[in-house]
Formats: C-alpha cells, structure tokens, sequence
C-alpha cells in the first residue's frame, strides 16, 4: 500500500460558542487519502465534514480551531507547520473550491488578475507567463475564448462559469490534493453535472487526489474511489464506494440511503430519519446517532463505538449488520 | 424580564459608566430645585468672581450668581433639549423611513429626496435662518406661549430626521421584503398592522442605538447654539450662555467660568456616548444566534 | 363546483431593467420571467412545478398566490380574475390560497413567539380569544409538534421545526389551495423526507390542492400527481408525474433526467479495483451529449 498522501489522526475542532466556552464540532477523526484517489466525505448539518477540511488548512479564524490529532501531508504535520509553510503549500501543494462562487471572487478584480495573483504567489514567472498558464487553466476547465475571458469581471459569467473559474485558480499550480466543499450546492442540476464530469476529468488528467464534500451521497458516489460518512463529529462509516452504496454497514448510511427520493422504483412515502439533526454541546456521550437510531440498544449512548476496519471497510457501531 | 437581566449581564465597565453618569446627569436636572444652593438667577454683586470656595463650591460668575447651582439647572436646558430634539427627530424621521421603505416606487424615491435635501442643511444656517424669522422671544402659538427652548428642539429635531430616516429605511426595507411580512400580507392583515405589528418592531434596535448617541449630539448643539445667542437666552442658565459668558474670563483668570460648564457638557457627551456603544453591543449579539455549517 | 380551483391564461410577467436615463435614451429593455405561461390545476390535483435558476417557477408561484400581478394575462382563482380580487388586498379571497416559503430564516418574524404568530394568523380569520389557544394546539399537533413549541422563538427552534411551523401559519387560514416554494431545499436529506411525508398525509387529510415548486425531479415524483417542467420563462412539457418522467418528450426534460445524481449508476471513473483481486468495473458513461 503506497504511503497515504493526506493523513488524519485523532483530529479535534472546537470553537467558541456565541454564550461563551468552548463547543467541538469535530470529535476525533480519522481517514487517508492515497496519491491520485478520490475520497467523497458525506455528512449532514452537525457532522463537522466541513470544518474538518477547514482544519486541514488551517483556514479557521481566532474563534475556531484544531484542538487535538494530527494531519500529515506528504510526511508533514500541518497542524504544526507555522503560517508561512502553510501560505506556501495552499494554492501550490493543496487546493480548495468553496460552495458559494459568488463570494469566493472578488467583485472588483478581473478572473485573469485573480488567477494570475495565485501563480504569481507560489511561482516566480513573469506577468505574460503568469497570463499564459492562467488562460491555459481556463481552457483546462472547458472556459473557451480564455485569452479574452482573462479580461472578464466575476458578473459577467454565470454561476457555472465562475465555480469553473475557481476550479481553474485551484488548479492553476498543480496541486496534489484538491478538496472540494460542496462545490456544486449551489448550483443548477445541469451545471452539477458538468463541474462533476470537469472534476472527474481533470483528476485522470493532472493524476489529483480529491477529496469532495457533499451532503448527497448519490453525487459523490458518480466520482470518488472511498466514502467516508460522517455524523456528530465523528466518522461513522469508511469504506470503498461500491461497499457502501451496495452494502452499507452502519444504520446511518443505510437509512440516509434509503431516505433520499429516486427516480426509478415504486413511488410511496419516504423512509424518514426520525429526530433532529444533532446539536454540538448536547451530543450523547455515546454514539451521536444513538437518539435516532432505529437500531439502537440503551447502551449505545453510553458508550462510543470504536471505528474498526475490516478489509478496507471501517465502521463505527456496537451493532451493524 | 429575563432578556433584560441577561441585557444588564452584557454591560462591561464603559457601559456601567456611562449609565452611572447619564443617570446623575438625569437626577440632576429633575431635582435641581431641591439640590442646588442657591437661587441660579440671584444676583450678588458683592460676590461676584469668587473663587471655588467653601460657601459656592464652583465660584461665582460676573453677576455672583452660585455657578453650581446655575450648572445644576443648565442640566436642564442641555437635557430637555437634547431629549426633545431626538424625540422629535425621531417621530418625523422613523415615519418618513418606514413610509418610503413599505410603499415603495414613487413615493419612496420623492420621500428619501427630501430626507436628503434636509440632511444637506448646515446647523448653523438653519439656526440663524429660523431664528431670524421668529425671533429669539417666547413664541405665540395661539393661546400658549412656547418659549425659545421649543424653537430649539423643533428645529434641532429636523436636523436630526434624516439620520432617523436613514437608518429606519435600510432595515424596513429589508425587513419589508422578508417572507413572513408576506405571509402576513396573505392572511389578509391591513397595511397598519403588518406596519406596527412587523415592520416597526424589528427596525427598533438601530433606532435606540441612533437615539442614544444622538442624544449627546443634541446637547452638544444646544450649547453651540445657546453660545453664539441664539439659543436660551439670559438670565436663564444654560452650559452653551455660560460658556459664552466666560470668553472674557480665559485672559482674565476666573478659570472656574469656563472649566466647569465645559466639563459639564464633556462629562455628559462621554455619557451618553459610553450609554450608546453598551446599548449597540447589547443588541447585536443577542438576537442573531450564529449557528455554524459543519 | 368544475373547473379548475386555480388557472394562468397567457401570463406574462416581465421586469423594467435600466434606470430612468436609460429608459430616455430608448434602452428600455425588459428581463422576462414568465412568457405566456397556461395552466389549469384542479382541485385535488398535487401539482410539481420543475425547473432550474431563471425557470421563472418562483415568478409564477408568487403570481398564483396573490402577491404580484402579471404583467399581461390573467390569473383566474375559482373562475374570479385574481386583478379584479387584489383590489380588495386583505379581503376574505385570500384565506383560499397560501403559501410555504423556502427560506426558514426569513419565514418567520424573528420577535414573535410561535404561539403569538400563530394566533395573529388565526385572529385574522375570525377566530374568538377563547378558541385561539385550542386550535393553537390543533395546529401544532397537525404538524407533528408537541405544545412546548408554542412559547419558543423562531431562532431556538431547528429548520425542520420553523419549516413545520410555516406549514402550520399556512394552513391555520384553512386554505383550499397550498403553494409551497421549494419548502425543503434548505433542509438535510433526512429532515426533508420527514417534511415530505408530513405534506403529502396533510394534502390527502385536508383534501388540498397542493402546487410543489422544487427543482429537484425525484422528489417531486414522490409527492405529485402532474408535473410541469419550465425552462426560461415558458413551460416545456406538462403531464402526468410518472408519464413525463419514464417518458420525457422534450430534450430539456431528458437533459434534467440525465443530470440527476444516480450513484453507482452515474459513474464517470472507474471504479478501484476491489480488494478481493476480482476485474475492475468497465467503466459506464450514460452521459452523452451533456
């Protein structure tokens, strides 16, 4: 087994609540991400799969951060690596694509100043060359007429456009690792579909390792090599992507499965996970899903169930099937 | 209220001062008649320009007239003028704001014109101009007699409606374009209830916020105003008439003539000002609850 | 009664774009939302209407509702001109039709508590003081909340909660026809199936005509009878749900289907080799001209 690319170990994220002390979001997980694999991570509000990747950036503001374990790139651990190693890495080693493209540009600076801003950072080339490897990004993420595009202001392109855009900053510098946090959410079904099939290309093409975050499962599962589901903080779930969408283990990944609408099959009510999503600071001192698991025995909120693997299938439950 | 403890619970030590001093600023001028030594508008030529002493503890001025006595009811004057100004300001500006921001199109822009139109008036000018026209005597307004104070505080209130305005305009329109006021709109609610029972509740924490640091704009305007005549006029005591007063004493040296109206009016300003920033710190926490997207 | 409860004959609704200079200098272009749009929905129809960004649907459910008028056309309620009703704004008309809205954040005024809002809607109904507090509670056992929601304020309560709460308001007024925008897409995956089954019991007890904008298909097929799929303004295909969706006609309604995430189904890698060294997965590309 080649030597994992991006490590997490034990990796805890708390901040400070609005009333006051401090809250953890993310509660001890671990995964791996080997060289050029794709790994989706799928959770729901209060799993901590955003804050997790933001904690592998350290992109958490003075409110919020990592409070425990380890993540090691390539060999080193970033939770130790002082700003300026981290300012060199992102862009160049590292990459990220956000939700929202519309706040992710800058409304007052042209797409080709904000790309050739990032090659620029991490490489020392002139500004034509800068220009020239920004409009061949362009052109890598399917943005025709990129010489002319370069000159484009963020509202002259459309929602697609500027998540392509971004994609193309991103990529710009080659990275190894691209982690994309719910890049397609706020996008239209169609466009959904391109920027996953302009991922999925570039990741043959450029050899990238992705991680892509997602809340649907059957959108991650089109693309990634691993699943790891997420829920309460914690990892519930990892496991090779054919194992859990034809055989999942854990009670939560089955019923979230089994909750979402198709559009083949008998039409009827939809499975539902009874219960609230769960709230960080009152979280059972056992397994999170404990209070809304259908399967669940008193004593599994009392006790955290370990994640044990089990031929490249990890799970985390005192009684899976 | 349990809000208002949790409220008192968010004050730190600036907002704690600046409440300590608004409120003896307050008692002050309610009870100056039963608090002050001495009659303020009695003269006693004997003791004119006498130094801080044991029998007047802030000196006397040119008419040796008791300056703490005369500060004590200045309080008044300061006050009901900065109040009244921003009541006023407020009455005309908040209307004007939720009236443009709710009816929207042509009526909105003609309102929000107006408001900029009279925003762009300087103080002074306006003071002179209508103090030119109505002259600074008490003014007959049919069988009342309002005195020059109510001139002041009309006029200062103007001055201060387009801020009013302003800021109740930006939140009733977004307030205005919320689902729930549509909803309420579909059930079949009148304009005015969705107005006083939505719109209006939701713009009063900008609103409080604005008052109270105008407040001590206001004061700072009566002095000015009172300073340069146009204002309170003598005998009666005002920080701004006292401090014109004392122009002369600065050369002279009864130091006592202008430091301590002059403190006055900071001490208050700083008041007021401490009172204000609690106040904004206070509502804009509390109400948005930050939930974060894991 | 026949006919339909709710009916759009040739609406248009289309925007001034440009401020007053542009208008004198003769730019005075307009952005259309909804082009000569034509619908009839009958009464007991579950009506899903699809589309993406700029479809127009949200346009259109803000016309059948009552809260803006079309630019040319007519919106019929009942067989009466919706323009000729909206003159008398808060009449009693406006009980018969309401509203879900999407966003929970804004649905609710954030000062009032949940008893208070709900009582304010039943007031306007002519509900008596005494009655109000009972059918409160009736209300909120309709939606699958308990009495203790009743003093909470919007913000202490989750987005599922607000999002059965806003259902509640709704149909305190006793509506005949319910359009809801998007009323799960902010919510997780698993609250929204609990949403969905809430109204579709609450559609078949109440015997409402229900109108779902949502621009997800699959959750649409689940709820809907009939499905109108819009794009730019017009509407592209109507028909029966489970007809358009096996078998759609127009390619923008087979573009939709494509789109549609199917999991294993979709792949456009191929799959890792598997552990147990069996041959890897050829890899499946159902996405042709995308």
């Amino acid at each position: 087994m080649s030597a994992a690319l991006l490590t997490v170990e034990g990796l805890r994220v708390g901040f400070r609540s609005a009333y006051g002390g401090m809250v953890e979001a993310v509660r001890g997980v671990d995964f791996s991400v080997a060289p050029g694999e794709a790994v989706g991570i799928v959770g729901e509000s209060g799993s901590g799969k955003s804050l997790s990747m933001l904690a592998v950036m350290r992109l958490l503001g003075a409110s919020a951060g990592a409070t425990g374990g380890r993540v090691i790139f390539d060999g080193e651990d970033l939770l130790a690596a002082d700003e300026k190693r981290m300012r060199a890495l992102r862009g160049r080693d590292i990459a990220m694509v956000f939700q929202d493209p519309q706040s992710s540009l800058n409304p007052a600076l042209t797409i080709g100043r904000q790309i050739t801003d990032v090659v620029r950072a991490h490489r020392d080339v002139s500004t034509g060359e800068a220009r020239r490897i920004a409009a061949e990004a362009l052109e890598s993420v399917g943005i025709r007429d990129a010489g002319r595009r370069l000159a484009a202001y963020p509202h002259e392109f459309s929602g697609g456009m500027r998540q392509r855009a971004l994609i193309a900053m991103a990529i710009a510098c080659r990275p190894r690792l691209l982690i994309a946090d719910e890049p397609t959410t706020a996008l239209d079904v169609t466009v959904q579909a391109q920027i996953v099939d302009l991922i999925a290309e570039l990741r043959r093409e450029l050899g990238l390792a992705v991680v892509f975050i997602s809340h649907n499962l059957q959108l991650v599962a089109e693309i990634v090599d691993r699943v790891v589901v997420m829920y309460g903080g914690k990892v519930v779930e990892d496991g090779p992507v054919e194992a859990i969408e034809r055989a999942p283990r854990h009670p939560y990944t089955r019923l979230l499965k089994a909750c979402v609408p198709s559009l083949t099959g008998p039409v009827g009510p939809l499975t539902a996970i009874e219960g609230t999503p769960p709230r960080l600071g009152r979280l059972p001192v056992g397994c999170p899903f404990s209070p809304r698991c259908p399967d669940a025995a008193e004593s599994c909120g009392h006790q955290m169930p370990p994640l044990i693997a089990e031929a490249g299938h990890s799970t985390a439950c005192w009684r899976p099937r | 209220m349990s809000s208002l403890r949790k409220a008192l619970e968010g004050l730190d030590w600036s907002g704690w001062l600046g409440a300590g001093i608004v409120g003896l600023i307050i008692l002050a001028a309610i009870f100056a008649p039963l608090i002050a030594p001495y009659d303020p508008l009695a003269l006693n030529v004997e003791d004119r320009l006498a130094a801080p002493d044991a029998s007047h503890w802030l000196g006397t001025d040119q008419g040796g007239r008791d300056v703490l006595s005369r500060i004590l009811f200045g309080a008044r004057a300061s006050l009901s003028v900065g109040i009244g100004a921003v009541l006023t300001g407020a009455i005309i500006g908040v209307s004007a704001g939720i009236f443009a921001a709710y009816k929207g199109g042509f009526g909105e822009q003609v309102v929000m014109r107006i408001v900029d139109g009279v925003a762009s008036i300087p103080l002074l000018v306006w003071a002179i101009a209508i103090v030119g026209i109505l002259g600074v005597g008490p003014l007959p307004v049919g069988p009342l007699l309002l005195p020059n104070e109510v001139k002041i505080v009309v006029l200062v209130g103007c001055l201060f409606s387009p801020v009013f305005a302003r800021v109740t305009y930006a939140v009733a329109r977004r307030i205005a374009g919320a689902d729930y006021v549509r909803a309420r709109f579909l059930q079949g609610a009148s304009h005015w209830q969705i107005v006083s029972g939505d719109v209006l509740p939701n713009c009063l924490s900008p609103i409080i916020v604005q008052a109270t640091l105008l407040v001590a704009i206001g004061i700072v305007i009566e002095a000015s105003i009172s300073f340069v005549g146009l204002g309170v006029q003598p005998p009666q005591p005002s920080w701004g008439t006292m401090l014109s007063d004392a122009r002369s004493a600065i050369y002279s040296g009864e130091w006592w003539l202008p430091v301590f109206p002059g403190l006055a009016i900071s001490l208050t300003v700083i008041g007021f000002n401490l009172l204000g920033d609690a106040v904004r710190e206070l509502f804009d926490p509390r109400s948005e609850a930050r939930t974060l997207v894991a | 009664m026949t006919g339909p409860i709710l009916s759009l004959r040739g609406v248009s609704k289309s925007f001034p774009q440009g401020g007053l200079l542009d208008r004198l200098l003769g730019r005075d272009g307009r952005l259309v939302a909804l082009d000569d749009v034509s619908l009839d929905v009958m009464r007991g129809d579950v009506v899903g209407i699809v589309g993406e960004s700029g479809s127009g649907k949200s346009t259109l459910a803000g016309l059948a509702v009552g809260l803006a008028r079309p630019t040319s056309g007519d919106v019929l309620l009942d067989g009466q001109s919706m323009a000729e009703l909206m003159r008398d704004h808060a009449g009693p008309w406006r009980r018969r039709v309401q509203m879900v809205f999407q966003d929970t954040s804004s649905a609710l005024n954030p000062r009032k508590s949940v008893a208070r809002c709900l009582g304010e809607t039943l007031a306007l109904r002519g509900v008596p003081k005494a009655q109000r507090e009972s059918e409160i509670a009736e209300l909120l056992t309709l939606v699958g909340l308990g009495p203790e929601i009743g003093p909470r304020l919007p913000h202490e309560l989750s987005g599922g909660q607000r999002q059965r709460i806003g259902l509640a308001r709704a149909l305190a007024m006793k509506p005949e026809v319910l359009i809801a925008d998007e009323p799960v897409s902010a919510l997780d995956v698993s609250l929204q199936a609990q949403v969905i089954n809430l109204l579709s019991r609450l559609t078949r007890e109440l015997s409402l005509t229900l109108l779902f904008i949502s621009h997800d298909l699959a959750l649409v097929r689940t709820l809907c009878s009939r499905i109108v799929v819009m794009r730019e303004g017009e509407i592209v295909e109507q028909g029966p749900c489970l007809d358009v969706l096996g078998r759609p006609q127009h390619p923008y309604t087979q573009a939709l289907l494509a789109a549609v995430p199917k999991g294993l189904a979709g792949r456009r890698s191929p799959l890792p080799a598997r552990a147990d060294a069996a041959a890897p997965e050829t890899r499946e590309d159902i996405h042709g001209a995308a």
